[in-house]
């Protein structure tokens, strides 16, 4: 590309992002508004850039305790998610069995089913467990991320197996195979590796999906001491009226460290291809 | 070969539990401890205090589940449904409290349920049930520098004053949430009713049309009325019928005492008052209780038992009855129980309900679950877009409370 | 071969025990009460009615339209969804200044929960329209957008679109850099312009990345949800209201769990249908490595 046409295009870039954003415009600015200056105009600047909606909402979220517990339970499921789904994912792309077939079309045909109809069902599965094995499945971070486990599967699955066919050479396997690898050493010191790219998109996608999840901890995690950010930041919404400024300024305080991850892990993403395109 | 794939079984099965087994709370340490459950995000923080307040006094632990405002039912229904329920908790309707009868524990063990007035109470197959939270009533909110309550005669006169009015004020303010739309204003017609109950049972069979009485044609007048002169209530929000209000830019809402929370922010600077929507010339206003406490039968006899203790106390001790009256806000509904701590909305239902002026709540006692939601908005909001006539609204209505 | 077995059991299984007790023994529980007539609640008895849900399904105008009206959201979003999706990973994977913070800003959008993300938008297109219309005069482009049927079903597609697309491009640039600078090269040495090396290179190996995308936007068109709750709540009229609204509606506003669940069911197996046609379709379209 020549340069003018680098910088036009920059420009754009840059120009569309904002337009694309604008209606975070109407969320950053609620954040410091009074019920009456909101009403008056909600469009305006804010009268005051005060701080005081961001200390009103994370005293009244418990906002240490919500975050530590989020941190814990995204961080656990995702890193339990890459791991199993990386194995599982490689494992069945490469044996074309009649079983990994099945059991990879009931893995994405599950993922068309509304959470909503297994509400009820889950919750009921969930006591069954708790009874036969004598594990808290409910209200516990450890029984939720078990959820998380098998909520994540299918799309987890999906991504991997799409991985494994189409990008990772067969070639490299063979040679290690006749070096004299075993499975287990085979997947973690060349798959695995490999496999970076995608585990990083996986894992952008599921510490989203996990980090702002409302419906499934609200039907487990009831005690205060588990409340995750988005089940704490419920109580800003009443029945029929939002307080738009403590909500508004939750959701800042929820999106920034997801956005942070984004902007650390995007830059993994080219590293990983870098590294994965070294020849085998 | 089975003995290593149990091994891997088994191991795999302690990995992936092994988290759960470390934050599990212990089961037996429960007896010294309840939980409540309830919908009100605007008592949200004042029930945490009282939740210490009671601990610091009694000793014993009340943990305040998180709120889950719209689906607070739905969250309600599925965790007593998989024996994970909360201890206390509320329930805002007829209907609800028939669906879920069977884990309602008997409450007629309360040291004051006698001082409550037994109409209030919630009863189910002969056991009382539900506990009055508070009351709450609704009408046409005005704003005295604007409105005489007097001159509303009739409904005519009503849909004069729209007229007179034109888009420069708003006369009558509606907004678009389902019970402000459908829900609410529409019991008038139904309470109007020599009697109520019989009435709707009759409308339900489909052996009276609305139609045919003429309570429900000068509703739907008023309705045609509202479309032909006001702002579209499809495009206001409560938020900005509040404002309106608050700001002077509408005369009347039709809301209820709840609202006035939402002037807290606003510079208020005139008197109001609320009175009835004047079917037939009526200025009586429509007053019912919300919500009930209820206690899961499903608890242990120990958290049942801690429940009825909680209660009596919140209901009978001077620190939990200051909650009630001065921290929550509510209307009193047990006999001798006073507040001077009223906002003039409030103030103005607990004088209703003192001097009887009231109109039952149809809408929360007879009408079927979730009939608002479901039917009676969407079809309102057709008649407020479109050019439906008053006839084929009242058809449709009627359709959807026979079907 | 029984030891690849074994293998095969310890790559599988940690991530198969969680999603069996999760999901699929809940959906064949879920089944079990589509056949009969039930109101959700455990102490309440179940009525066997056999197959009397399923009949009744296909008495229900209002679940036939929200069929019919969520199956052209779906095809309407999925095309706008990825074309955007495409058109921004390839620009953002370009040697341009600001890529990083740009694809942070476009991808943004995802970060927000469905349901504020809906009340945000509510705000929009509701008041900041009218606000629009009385400021600039222009009542034909500027009015509330959610009080009429047909731009409160627009505004669905356009929130959307515009939550998605961020999501899909965050897939597709990663199919994008998978692509090895090799081909590329050789694509630039033959004289291939923008649009060309695009339109045969970039395309083509990008095949697998849309055969993922497009399953993905299909299966969350389809099961669209949250924005429909707080954007249109299924309003004016109805007008909006999608399949995924439709049952939660039946199961919990009016409780019908039964019907509810019925009403699942045949979704279910119409959506994996076309997903299946799809997958198929797509995935016959893709290059081998």
């Amino acid at each position: 590309m020549n340069k003018p046409r680098k910088i036009a295009s920059s420009a754009l870039l840059v120009i569309c992002s904002l337009v694309w954003l604008s209606p975070i415009y109407i969320i950053f600015t609620n954040s410091f508004k009074s019920r009456e200056e909101m009403y008056a105009n909600a469009m305006a600047l804010p009268e005051t850039f005060s701080l005081r909606y961001y200390l009103d909402a994370m005293n009244r979220l418990d906002f240490l305790g919500a975050f530590k517990n989020s941190l814990i339970l995204t961080v656990v499921s995702v890193a339990l998610l890459i791991v199993f789904c990386s194995m599982a994912g490689w494992m069945i792309a490469r044996s074309n069995g009649k079983v990994s077939r099945v059991i990879y079309a009931v893995l994405i045909l599950t993922m068309l089913i509304p959470f909503q109809t297994l509400m009820m069902p889950l919750m009921q599965e969930m006591n069954s467990i708790t009874k036969a094995t004598g594990l808290q499945m409910k209200d516990t971070l450890g029984g939720l991320i078990f959820m998380y486990l098998g909520f994540g599967a299918g799309m987890g699955i999906f991504l991997c197996y799409g991985f494994v066919k189409g990008s990772l050479p067969k070639s490299l396997e063979e040679a290690a195979t006749i070096d004299g690898c075993n499975t287990w050493q085979l997947f973690w010191h060349i798959v695995f590796p490999t496999m970076k790219p995608v585990l990083v998109t996986l894992s952008i996608l599921d510490v989203i999906w996990i980090w702002n999840d409302y419906l499934l901890p609200s039907l487990t995690l009831k005690s205060k001491i588990n409340q995750t950010i988005p089940i704490g930041t419920q109580m800003f919404f009443g029945q029929y009226t939002i307080e738009w400024n403590l909500a508004m300024a939750a959701l800042m305080l929820t999106i920034i460290p997801v956005i942070i991850f984004y902007l650390c892990a995007q830059k993994y993403i080219v590293k990983g291809v870098a590294a994965g395109a070294v020849k085998g | 070969m089975k003995k290593f794939l149990a091994l891997v079984l088994a191991l795999v099965m302690a990995l992936s539990l092994v988290a759960c087994g470390k934050t599990a709370p212990t089961e037996e340490g429960s007896a010294n401890k309840i939980t409540i459950f309830q919908q009100k995000a605007e008592i949200a923080e004042q029930l945490q205090a009282m939740a210490a307040a009671y601990t610091a006094e009694t000793g014993v632990e009340v943990e305040v589940w998180a709120q889950a405002g719209d689906d607070y039912y739905t969250n309600l229904k599925t965790s007593l449904s998989s024996e994970s329920g909360p201890v206390v908790f509320t329930l805002n309707s007829d209907a609800e409290i028939t669906e879920v009868k069977d884990y309602l524990a008997d409450l007629s063990g309360l040291s004051f349920i006698g001082d409550i007035d037994s109409t209030l109470v919630a009863s189910r197959d002969g056991k009382t049930v539900g506990i009055p939270m508070t009351a709450e009533g609704f009408g046409l909110v005005y704003n005295a520098d604007l409105v005489d309550p007097a001159a509303l005669t009739d409904m005519d006169a009503l849909i004069a004053m729209m007229k007179e009015n034109g888009k420069e004020l708003t006369t009558l303010g509606l907004s678009q949430e389902s019970y402000f739309l459908a829900g609410h204003m529409f019991n008038f017609p139904f309470a109007l009713q020599s009697d109520p109950k019989d009435f709707c049972q009759k409308v339900f069979s489909g052996e009276v049309k609305l139609a045919d009485v003429p309570e429900f044609q000068q509703y739907a007048n008023l309705l045609a009325a509202i479309r032909e002169y006001q702002v579209n209530p499809v495009e206001v929000t409560y938020d900005n019928n509040c404002g309106d209000f608050a700001t002077g830019k509408t005369a009347m809402i039709h809301q209820g005492n709840w609202a006035y929370g939402m002037f807290a922010d606003y510079d208020v600077n005139f008197d109001m008052g609320i009175t009835g929507l004047p079917i037939n010339g009526n200025s009586k206003i429509c007053v019912g209780i919300p919500s009930v406490w209820c206690v899961n039968a499903d608890a242990s006899e120990e958290e049942q038992a801690l429940a009825m203790d909680f209660l009596n106390w919140l209901y009978t001790s001077e620190t939990g009855v200051d909650y009630l009256m001065n921290q929550f806000g509510f209307i009193p509904v047990v006999a001798g129980m006073t507040s001077d701590n009223m906002d003039p909305l409030s103030a103005a239902v607990a004088e209703a309900c003192a001097t009887g002026n009231v109109l039952p709540w149809t809408f929360n006692t007879e009408w079927p679950a979730g009939i608002i939601d479901v039917k009676l908005a969407p079809i309102t909001e057709q008649f407020f877009t479109t050019d439906m006539s008053t006839a084929e609204y009242l058809e449709a209505i009627n359709a959807a409370f026979v079907g | 071969m029984k030891l690849k077995r074994s293998w095969y059991v310890l790559f599988v299984a940690p991530i198969l025990i969680p999603f069996l007790l999760t999901v699929i023994v809940p959906f064949f529980r879920g089944i079990g009460f589509s056949f009969v007539q039930w109101n959700g609640m455990s102490k309440t008895p179940k009525v066997f009615v056999g197959l009397q849900n399923f009949a009744d399904i296909f008495h229900d105008g209002r679940f036939m339209t929200s069929m019919g009206r969520t199956a052209l959201f779906t095809l309407i979003t999925v095309v706008l969804v990825n074309v955007i999706a495409i058109a921004f990973s390839v620009w953002v994977t370009s040697e341009i200044k600001f890529r990083s913070p740009g694809r942070a800003m476009l991808f943004m959008p995802y970060l927000i929960g469905g349901l504020i993300l809906g009340y945000v938008w509510k705000y929009v297109l509701g008041q900041g329209m009218t606000l629009l219309a009385a400021n600039t005069g222009n009542e034909s482009l500027f009015f509330n957008w959610l009080s009429n049927p047909k731009y409160a079903f627009l505004a669905m597609i356009v929130v959307t679109t515009w939550q998605m697309a961020g999501y899909m491009m965050v897939i597709y640039i990663s199919g994008l850099e998978a692509i090895s600078t090799d081909v590329l090269e050789a694509g630039r040495v033959d004289g291939a312009t923008g649009w060309q090396e695009f339109l045969h290179i970039k395309l083509p190996l990008l095949m697998p990345s849309i055969t993922i995308c497009l399953f993905l936007t299909l299966s969350n068109c389809f099961k669209i949800y949250d924005v429909n709750v707080s954007l249109t709540g299924g309003g004016p009229a109805n007008s909006t209201e999608m399949i995924s609204l439709n049952i939660y509606n039946e199961i919990f506003s009016q409780s019908n769990f039964g019907l509810g669940q019925a009403k699942a069911i045949v979704f279910f197996f119409i959506v994996a249908i076309i997903t299946f046609i799809q997958v198929r379709v797509t995935s016959s379209k893709e290059v081998e490595i």
